[in-house]
């Protein structure tokens, strides 16, 4: 197996400096941009992104094209980079702002363009100083050159970047409470609807927000056609992807590659083998949100449809390699304690239920579980997400609840002895 | 208002950038950290003012986020990962450390406001667990002996300005990925380094 | 009319007006959804998930919250299936995980919806082990109201009325998640004038009140129905007693009126009921000192003294109700030929705008208009919900133009605001107006609803003139004319003539005057005319008053008659700013001898056999609204009927003849503030220090010309010397300083002449208690 790099093409060729505007334009960096501004309509921009069948790489999976398409008219839009990235195992926007942000920015200028809008965000999440520095540095550098502020590249069109800095709170990569939090509010989700962001979106303007890789992947898309992206991958999952493999795994990192090939694969070749040899219990295919699969799943293919149908996710992107030695009711304690410390504390169920899970986890895991723990941890669950199937049932907002139901589920389902090992079943009810 | 005019002078151009005053909101907070290493009620009284919200409103916004601290923080704020990839690569080991050498539980200060140490959730560096950020500048790959050494070298050298590239290198291991050629440009104080905030900091 | 929409609820059909959340349609065909954040007034936020059912979608039946959900033809909603009942109990376990268990000390208890809906959809009991949430328990977050924040179930109903309703948003989350706690600012407390509100909408025993706290069970609570006469606006609301004593007031969802909200001043300003201060038997000066004396023995005097007086003057205060006016003009008609002499204890009554050519508004018209025109006395501090109104309407798209130097409040949501470039200090209104921006965008051809009144006494009568001609001549205007006083829109039609405190201070005095009638006012603490009212009324032979308390103006008297309040002692009928008539109505006994205006007028009526048949209150009311159809009468049959408890809405007579007030230069800008140091305020404890601080008011500019070096400061005038705090209100204009009036001593000055304002290092303001 290996990597097909359209994203990481650039950084890969100047491992030392592609960060820097001149490094960006001797491979041709802005080229595509220029050339779109200057010759090309928004329309055929948009066509082009509709071909390649891009999903968004956010980890809702939504057609790029169609959302895209929802942006209602007004004079006032806005688009606003997603570049909150905070589910544990992901650190693939991290490499695209660190090692390349004239990529991203030459996305925006054809996102803006295509979508005709003035005025841009790129919302950072705080904890990344150095990406978030690299991406200022990028967008001043671009302002000197003229690609952004007023009348870019000699054209009519206006443009204007803003890069944010977030104040650590995952529930901001959440696309309404990261307008909220843009708004300087709350970084509370909205109520959709109302408030579909195409619509009602930052200043309650219709906006789009899109990740960064996706965004990223738009001068590649443009420059050589939405046919031949589409080409790439698997039907429903197109193009490359980056993966963030993590955990217990030899060689960890961001490896781009077309969707379709097997997770065993992946680990096998681009991972080099789960560390010391072990096998691997478990491993989480889409980020801390994503239902965990088996070691003996790992011939699931990486494609949005197929983890899909294995009742997981692919998400974010990340996957997280956990061998054998693996103490899986503390691995779950640790993703469930996540989601209880970024809930953002509207809905009931998310605020006390994810606290409370955390709770019970942690009697169980220090060895004080008592048996009904298993059927309470189950039922507080089931109060968040009812039934507990997948995609989750909510009883929420936003997905963020259900998504601490995640890991509690996939321990039940598949490691239940490894948590009834931990209750001492002396304790008499 | 308590704020110097030259950070009045910075906080209206932070508005400035923004279509709407109350979207500053956030910077300023940034901005108000670097200058007490905590949001102060002071603070809070000089923002509101400034876009035009109550002190209340601001309060509420501030104490949602969690990089805004509502005490005084230490020079360094040492903040060590205990999300997943880290929790599986043995972060307890890494905080043990800390808590060691710093004498210090979750979210505390020592009394000569050297050290804020605080476990955190995931800092995007899964690749290179178990990490930490030092001041938001991160150093991936740690093991329990690099990381003592580490501490050891903030208390002892009190570095001004602390970059990610220089602790990486003298402290790291395995990365996340490759970092390209060193900036050399950090922080000073528990607030992230960055350009629009004037908190960006060159090593020299 | 748009068409209704059906849908299908548990597999009945409902129908339902369109437009409207689920929540609420299922609500009007009776059926109920638990729930705690969402209130019929606020915007949704969805977020107790206490409301959840499941709809049938495409992909399938989805648990939705009904309180943020629309209602689309042909939805099939089920409120009741095992996965709602479920999802229920999963959310009231949650909520009681850290809800203490201190009901039996509670003070909302029995009226709980946390206790009520975990009897009727609980799980039954707790499985929750750990320990619970901790906080302090009750922290004062202002003089008047206090926060339990364990009791707290995060429903942000107290944090959205106060962003949006009342628009101070001085109450607010803080920390997130499950950390999340309400709060006020550690140095801005919870200071609203409309923070009862919040009480009284929170879900569980969170927010409670100072002067309710532990005194009653809800169960042992009697409860009656009446209007606030605290203001012309008149909400409709709720008494609340026990064992005889008034211990609460609620506000009631009158939706052409006050749509549940009250101000705070109407909500507390009950105690002084109970207040040993209060009089009790009728009193008498003998040799300069008052002796308890009995009514017959008043009567006989009265008897006496009116039969060899013919010049008998009538001074009546706001607080009474239609019936009595009535009675006052049926008792003053026998008792001279001429046209009996009324004067209104109101400093800024005068004519208004009531003439045929003039389209009167009602509240609601707020929410029609394209432009809502604001000219008068500060809203809201004056006319408080009226202010809540203006903001609804606001909210809901009308643009908003203000006018002179008073509502400054209203700045921030105005689309125009004009002070000093248009309006002098004297609050005349220069030639500019057809040239003002917001005038040609958001009045001309526009409807526009006007709230017009006088900004301060001094303003010339003639000074808003001009601009309700032009707004007549350019819109399509309708007028809500702002007088601030309790009933006295009632005085407007009951009586045969009004005049002014200006009108008063001016013509009565003992050359003309023999018997004068002072009927719950105090115009001596209260009006600018104050020292020559004094002078006055010291001369005249023979003043009764009837009243509640002994005050600066009653002592005065040589007969004073102890009288039932208004709030839940009596009986009678209110008109509203609006013309709206609604009922009155009594809960409590009066303490001692203490009786009605109207039977006092009427016993004496009787005792002196004047035979103007006013022997019952039903007599009194009919004879308010002869002339009136039947059906649109608001007599007590009528106001009764279901259909009508929010009141009846009339055409009335109005009859003002104050004499023109050509304005006076004055440096000072003098009006009303919210609390006063009034009697009643004076005497409900938990209010009473809301009143009592002395204050000026300016913009920094202003204040930083005087040279003062600190804010406390003397303002003096010949005799008159007030210790005070000068506090920065920027959005005065430069050069005006406000001063408020309803406050002791405050009133005393010349306003027409120069007040020395000098700082006070010595003295501390002074805090009357
Ligand atoms: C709890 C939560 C956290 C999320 N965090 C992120 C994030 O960190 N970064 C991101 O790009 N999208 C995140 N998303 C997805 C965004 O809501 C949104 O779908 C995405 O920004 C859209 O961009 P895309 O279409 O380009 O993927 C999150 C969603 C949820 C529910
Ligand atoms: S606004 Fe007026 S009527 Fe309403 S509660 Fe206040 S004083 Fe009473
Ligand atoms: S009432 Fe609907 S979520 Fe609270």
């Amino acid at each position: 197996m290996k990597e097909t790099l359209l994203l990481t093409k650039h950084m890969r060729s100047n491992p030392e400096d592609s960060h820097l505007i001149e490094v960006y334009e001797k491979s041709n960096g802005y080229k595509t941009a220029k050339k779109v501004l200057l010759q090309e309509s928004p329309e055929k921009v948009l066509e082009e992104i509709k071909d390649s069948n891009i999903r968004g790489r956010g980890g809702a999976g939504f057609p790029t094209g169609i959302k895209w398409g929802f942006l209602a008219e007004d004079e006032e839009r806005y688009l606003v980079i997603n570049a909150d990235e905070s589910e544990p195992g992901t650190f693939k926007d991290r490499i695209l702002l660190e090692r390349d942000p004239h990529q991203l920015i030459e996305g925006i200028i054809i996102t803006c363009f295509a979508a005709n809008i003035k005025n841009a965000f790129i919302y950072i999440r705080g904890e990344y100083a150095k990406p978030a520095r690299r991406v200022q540095n990028a967008v001043e550098q671009a302002y000197q050159k003229g690609y952004l502020g007023k009348k870019i590249f000699g054209s009519d069109i206006d443009l204007d970047v803003v890069v944010h800095l977030g104040a650590g709170a995952y529930i901001c990569g959440e696309e309404t409470a990261l307008l909220n939090s843009l708004e300087g509010r709350r970084g509370e989700p909205r109520l959709k609807p109302p408030y579909f962001p195409a619509v009602k979106g930052l200043y309650m303007k219709p906006t789009l927000v899109n990740n960064v890789e996706t965004i990223s992947s738009v001068p590649w898309i443009v420059e050589n056609t939405g046919k031949e992206y589409n080409k790439l991958g698997v039907e429903g999952s197109t193009g490359t992807r980056i993966f963030s493999l993590s955990g217990h795994i030899n060689t960890p990192g961001n490896y781009e590659i077309e969707m379709g090939s097997s997770f065993g694969e992946f680990v096998e070749t681009l991972g080099n083998g789960v560390r010391n040899g072990k096998d691997v219990k478990a491993y989480i295919p889409g980020g801390a949100s994503a239902p965990w699969f088996r070691g003996d799943q790992l011939d699931i293919k990486m494609t949005i449809d197929d983890v899909a149908n294995n009742n997981s996710m692919l998400g974010s992107g990340a996957v997280v390699i956990m061998d054998e030695e693996t103490n899986l009711v503390s691995a779950a304690k640790s993703i469930v304690s996540f989601f209880a410390h970024e809930s953002c504390g509207q809905c009931t169920p998310c605020r006390e239920g994810t606290t409370w899970l955390e709770m019970i986890l942690e009697r169980v895991a220090s060895g004080r579980g008592r048996t009904s723990d298993i059927d309470l941890l189950l039922d507080v669950c089931d109060n968040i997400s009812p039934g507990l199937s997948w995609p989750p049932k909510m009883t929420t907002i936003c997905p963020l609840g259900p998504s601490a139901v995640s890991p509690i589920t996939s321990l039940m389902n598949d490691f239940r002895d490894e948590v009834e090992s931990l209750i001492p079943t002396k304790i008499l009810l | 208002m308590s704020w110097e005019d030259s950070l009045l002078k910075q906080a209206r151009e932070i508005i400035d950038m923004y279509p709407q005053k109350r979207s500053a909101v956030g910077p300023l907070l940034h901005l108000a950290q670097s200058k007490d290493g905590y949001i102060s009620d002071d603070s809070i009284s000089v923002i509101s003012k400034l876009v035009g919200i109550t002190e209340v409103q601001l309060k509420s916004v501030s104490t949602f986020y969690s990089m805004y601290k509502q005490e005084p923080t230490g020079k360094y704020l040492l903040s060590v990962c205990k999300s997943i990839s880290c929790e599986i690569n043995k972060s307890d080991e890494i905080i043990d450390v800390v808590k060691d050498f710093t004498g210090l539980n979750n979210n505390e200060t020592d009394k000569n406001g050297l050290f804020t140490f605080e476990a955190v959730e995931c800092i995007g560096a899964c690749g290179g667990a178990p990490a930490m950020q030092v001041n938001y500048e991160t150093v991936e790959g740690l093991s329990p002996n690099n990381t003592l050494k580490l501490c050891e070298w903030l208390k002892k050298e009190l570095p001004e300005v602390v970059v990610a590239e220089e602790m990486q290198e003298d402290f790291g291991g395995y990365k996340s990925f490759d970092w390209a050629i060193s900036d050399q440009s950090g922080t000073t104080g528990s607030v992230p380094g960055f350009q629009t905030l004037k908190t960006t900091k060159e090593r020299n | 009319m748009n068409e209704n929409v059906k849908i299908n609820v548990n597999g009945t059909e409902i129908q339902s007006a369109p437009n409207k959340l689920l929540i609420e349609a299922c609500e009007d065909s009776g059926i109920h959804i638990p729930r705690f954040c969402w209130h019929k007034r606020l915007d949704p936020v969805g977020m107790c998930r206490m409301c959840l059912v499941e709809i049938e979608t495409p992909r399938g039946k989805m648990l939705v919250p009904s309180c943020t959900t629309n209602i689309t033809d042909d939805m099939v909603v089920d409120t009741e299936s095992d996965v709602v009942k479920k999802a229920q109990e999963g959310v009231l376990e949650f909520l009681l995980i850290n809800h203490p268990l201190d009901c039996p000390v509670c003070d909302k208890a029995g009226e709980c919806p946390l206790q009520d809906q975990t009897m009727s959809y609980g799980p039954g009991e707790s499985r929750f082990v750990e320990e619970k949430r901790h906080f302090e328990k009750p922290i004062p977050i202002s003089e008047i109201i206090l926060l339990d924040r364990e009791r707290c179930i995060l429903c942000a109903r107290c944090t959205r009325f106060s962003d949006e309703i009342s628009g101070d948003p001085l109450i607010e989350f803080i920390q997130r998640g499950n950390k999340t706690e309400v709060n006020t600012f550690p140095n801005e407390p919870f200071k609203s004038y409309f923070s009862g509100n919040t009480v009284q909408i929170c879900p569980v025993g969170a927010l409670t009140s100072t002067s309710y706290r532990f005194k009653a069970r809800p169960w042992d609570l009697k409860s009656v129905r009446s209007t606030c006469s605290g203001c012309p606006v008149g909400c409709s609301i709720e008494l609340n007693s026990s064992q005889n004593k008034m211990l609460r007031i609620l506000g009631v969802d009158n939706d052409n009126v006050n749509q549940g909200w009250m101000c705070d001043k109407g909500r507390y300003n009950f105690e002084y009921l109970n207040s040993d201060l209060r009089l009790t038997s009728p009193l008498k000066k003998i040799n300069g000192e008052f002796q308890k004396t009995t009514i017959k023995d008043i009567y006989s005097d009265l008897d006496e003294i009116l039969k060899n007086n013919n010049n008998v003057k009538f001074l009546l205060g706001t607080n009474i109700t239609n019936e009595e006016y009535v009675s006052f003009n049926e008792f003053a008609k026998k008792l001279t030929d001429e046209e009996p002499s009324f004067y209104i204890n109101d400093d800024l009554l005068y004519e208004g705008f009531f003439e045929d050519d003039i389209q009167l508004a009602k509240i609601n018209d707020l929410n029609e208009a394209d432009t809502v025109v604001v000219w008068s006395e500060d809203l809201k501090e004056n006319l408080p919900v009226l202010y809540l109104r203006v903001r609804q309407a606001v909210k809901n798209g009308a643009k908003l133009i203000v006018f002179g130097h008073s509502n400054s409040t209203l700045l921030d949501i105005a689309d125009y605001f004009y002070t000093d470039d248009v309006i002098s200090k004297n609050f005349e209104i220069g030639d500019s107006l057809p040239m003002l921006e917001g005038v040609e965008k958001f009045i001309n051809d526009k409807n526009v609803t006007a709230i017009i009144g006088k900004s301060t006494p001094f303003q010339a009568d003639e000074s808003i003139k001009k601009l309700v001609s032009y707004l007549q001549k350019y819109s399509n205007l309708k007028i809500l004319n702002a007088f601030s006083t309790g009933n006295v829109y009632g005085a407007f039609h009951t009586l045969s003539s009004i005049k002014n405190l200006s009108d008063f201070s001016e013509e009565v005095n003992s050359d003309n005057t023999d018997v004068l009638f002072v009927v719950g006012a105090d115009p001596i603490g209260k009006s600018i005319y104050s020292n020559q009212i004094k002078k006055n009324i010291k001369d005249i032979d023979n003043v009764v008053c009837l009243d509640l308390f002994i005050h600066e103006t009653s002592e005065l008297g040589n007969y004073i008659i102890p009288t039932s309040s208004t709030l839940g002692e009596k009986e009678g009928t209110f008109t509203n700013i609006e013309f709206r008539t609604s009922r009155i109505d009594k809960l409590v006994p009066s303490p001692g001898q203490a009786l009605s205006d109207w039977e006092f007028i009427s016993g004496l009526s009787n005792f002196m056999k004047l035979d103007n048949n006013i022997d019952s209150l039903e007599e009194l009311n009919i004879k308010a609204y002869e002339g009136l159809a039947q059906q649109t009468k608001p007599i007590f049959d009528n106001l009764d009927k279901p259909s009508n408890l929010d009141g009846i809405l009339n055409n009335f007579e109005v009859n003002i003849s104050t004499s023109e007030n050509s304005g006076t230069n004055c440096d000072y800008f003098v009006g009303k503030k919210l609390y006063g140091d009034n009697v009643t305020i004076r005497y409900s404890h938990s209010i009473s220090l809301l009143g009592a601080k002395q204050f000026i008011e300016a913009n920094n500019s202003t204040i930083s010309k005087l040279n003062l070096n600190s804010t406390k400061c003397l303002l003096s005038q010949d005799e008159v010397e007030v210790p005070v705090d000068f506090i920065e209100n920027e959005k005065l204009s430069d050069g005006i300083i406000f001063i408020p009036i309803n406050r002791r001593n405050l009133n005393k000055f010349d306003f027409s002449k120069k007040i020395s304002i000098t700082p006070n290092h010595s003295k501390a303001a002074l805090n009357v208690n």
